[in-house]
């Protein structure tokens, strides 16, 4: 892909360059929302609650730790912050090693049935994981599962359809010749798989973490329905029990939101490029 | 390609987790529809009394398809403002309009913040007495148009489309903007010369090119309404806000489902019913938009 294309052309017309200045200055307006919701929130988090509450959209008069402490040592919000990191580091792992074996080996390999476990795995895409929630449930239940982040971050390793989609295309432009050549130094399959491909996709392991960490970190429905015991609960759990009271919360929930907040903001920061295009090349047929 | 069995490790981890936990629910949910269940004790088999329950009672056929009614305005709303916002966005940052790179950083953004952190903005935002909509409106001498928003039966769908719109436009909008990367440089350099300008190429040249992305992004479209719970939920309540002007059939289904001793019974199978009709409508749905599609390549086909 060529990075700059030639636009200033002869048809560029000076009304056409008004028009798209226009639009420019529109959607850097609209823009601001985002920053203000945001801004606003975290600085909210640093204002005692009578500096809230008179001053409830301005810059805080002095930024005190108050409201973290309450949150996070009273309000157990430390458990929910915890809980969070554990789930997403369990859904995490288990779907990128099982989505990237299984990409592996409908990839690398030719037998009778590919065409139709290819298709098989692909076909979550299209089924909402939403429609099997009870069944769901009694298979938890009967797995002793029900009410255990472990139980609820195999729900998410299964939901791997769109992983699977992500690593097939990045093994169909794998080098064969390098597996040829580890196993002719007598590597077995697994092992060329560990010590050969496996540091070969660290970037594509990479996105698809990325893309799933984000996804669980955030995800409601599921931890609303599973985990019913408020020793299991999650960041937006916990959000979401202050917002549905947020009257008598009101000091709390900003820095509960803060703290959800700030990892996503720092890591989207850091990598939205990466998010964009893994995202879209699980999407666009290439 | 190698001949090996090795494949089978490979595999087998992945598929018996994709199996148990995503496949076999799905047909289950089908299995246990037929049946009265509360989880416990011997299940009843009931035939289609669930699906004569929820489509012909007089009560619960009213509440579902009230629901129903919502998912559907949805669907219209995403082809009628969202899909074509979301082309337009793409194109803007497509032909690299002034400071394109932040633009897309900022609508974007939204995308990766929890629903449950968006309900939240919408409180500070939207509420009537604390909210920031509603001071400003006074702040700036128009306290007149001040409102109840979300608690206005005549808002809250407005409210909620634009906060959704605010949301999650920036996925569709980037598959898009992919699917637009990949239009061949020769048919833009020779729409070029023919001295056709940002506008006529847009239509002529970029929009016909963009079927497999409006084909993926109306996949993603149609389920995520179709499933419509976290954002109303959060928005309306569990009861789907004022009037249920914010019900829809996902919430309908965890109120039946989940709700015990609050919303009445507690039937797996009623529930389950509710999920595998939901199914069928989506299945529905992706076979009208394959055959819309369709028909539209076939016409473009035909025109050149």
């Amino acid at each position: 892909m060529t990075k700059r294309r030639a636009h200033k052309s002869i048809s560029e017309t000076r009304s056409a360059a008004v028009a798209k200045g226009i639009i420019s200055v529109v959607l850097i307006l609209y823009s601001f929302i985002a920053i203000y919701l945001i801004g606003n929130s975290i600085l909210n988090a640093f204002k005692t609650k009578p500096d809230l509450i008179a001053n409830t959209f301005g810059w805080p008069n002095a930024f005190v730790l108050e409201n973290f402490r309450i949150v996070l040592v009273e309000d157990g919000f430390m458990r929910n912050l915890i809980n969070s990191l554990l789930l997403v580091t369990m859904g995490t792992a288990l779907l990128v090693a099982f989505s990237s074996t299984v990409s592996y080996g409908l990839s690398m390999y030719t037998f009778r049935g590919r065409g139709f476990l290819s298709n098989y795995f692909t076909i979550g895409l299209m089924f909402p994981i939403q429609l099997g929630i009870l069944p769901l449930f009694i298979i938890l239940k009967w797995l002793n599962l029900v009410n255990s982040l472990f139980g609820l971050a195999l729900i998410y390793a299964a939901n791997m359809s769109f992983s699977v989609v992500v690593f097939s295309r990045f093994f169909r432009g794998f080098e064969h010749a390098l597996l040829e050549a580890a196993r002719i130094d007598g590597a077995n399959d697994f092992q060329s798989f560990i010590f050969l491909v496996i540091p070969i996709m660290k970037p594509v392991v990479f996105t698809v973490a990325l893309l799933n960490f984000i996804m669980i970190w955030n995800d409601f429905y599921l931890p609303l329905v599973f985990l019913t015991n408020s020793a299991n609960r999650t960041l937006t759990l916990g959000i979401y029990n202050y917002t549905a009271d947020f009257l008598s919360n009101w000091n709390k929930v900003f820095a509960g939101v803060a703290v959800a907040l700030a990892p996503i903001i720092v890591i989207y920061f850091f990598f939205s490029e990466r998010i964009v295009t893994g995202l879209t090349t699980g999407s666009v047929k290439g | 390609m190698k001949r090996s069995r090795a494949y089978i490790g490979f595999i087998v981890p992945g598929f018996l987790i994709y199996t148990v936990f995503m496949i076999v629910p799905i047909v289950f949910a089908v299995y246990m529809s037929f049946f009265n269940w509360s989880g416990v004790g011997p299940m009843v088999p009931v035939g289609l009394a669930n699906y004569r329950k929820l489509l012909f009672s007089s009560r619960e056929s009213r509440i579902f398809f009230n629901a129903l009614t919502n998912n559907f305005k949805y669907v219209g709303v995403v082809f009628l403002i969202i899909t074509p916002l979301q082309i337009v966005f793409a194109y803007v940052l497509y032909i690299r309009i002034k400071a394109h790179k932040y633009i897309q950083f900022m609508l974007f953004l939204p995308y990766v913040i929890s629903t449950s952190i968006i309900g939240f903005f919408a409180t500070m935002v939207f509420d009537p007495n604390i909210g920031m909509l509603n001071n400003l409106l006074a702040a700036v001498g128009l306290p007149h148009l001040r409102g109840a928003w979300m608690g206005d039966p005549n808002m809250s769908f407005k409210i909620f489309v634009a906060i959704v719109i605010w949301a999650f436009i920036g996925n569709g909008m980037m598959i898009f903007n992919a699917n637009m990367k990949e239009v061949s440089h020769d048919i833009l350099e020779a729409a070029r010369i023919d001295g056709a300008g940002e506008l006529a190429m847009f239509f002529r040249v970029v929009l016909p090119q963009l079927g497999s992305s409006l084909n993926t992004v109306s996949t993603l479209s149609i389920i995520y309404a179709l499933t419509m719970f976290d954002l109303p939920f959060l928005l309306g309540g569990v009861q789907g806000g004022v009037n249920n002007t914010l019900d829809f059939v996902q919430m309908v289904f965890y109120r039946r489902a989940f709700g015990g001793t609050y919303f009445g019974e507690t039937s797996l199978g009623y529930g389950s019913a509710i999920s595998v009709t939901v199914l069928v409508i989506i299945m529905a749905c992706f076979l009208l938009l394959r055959a819309l599609i369709y028909a539209l390549e076939r016409r473009q086909a035909g025109s050149i």
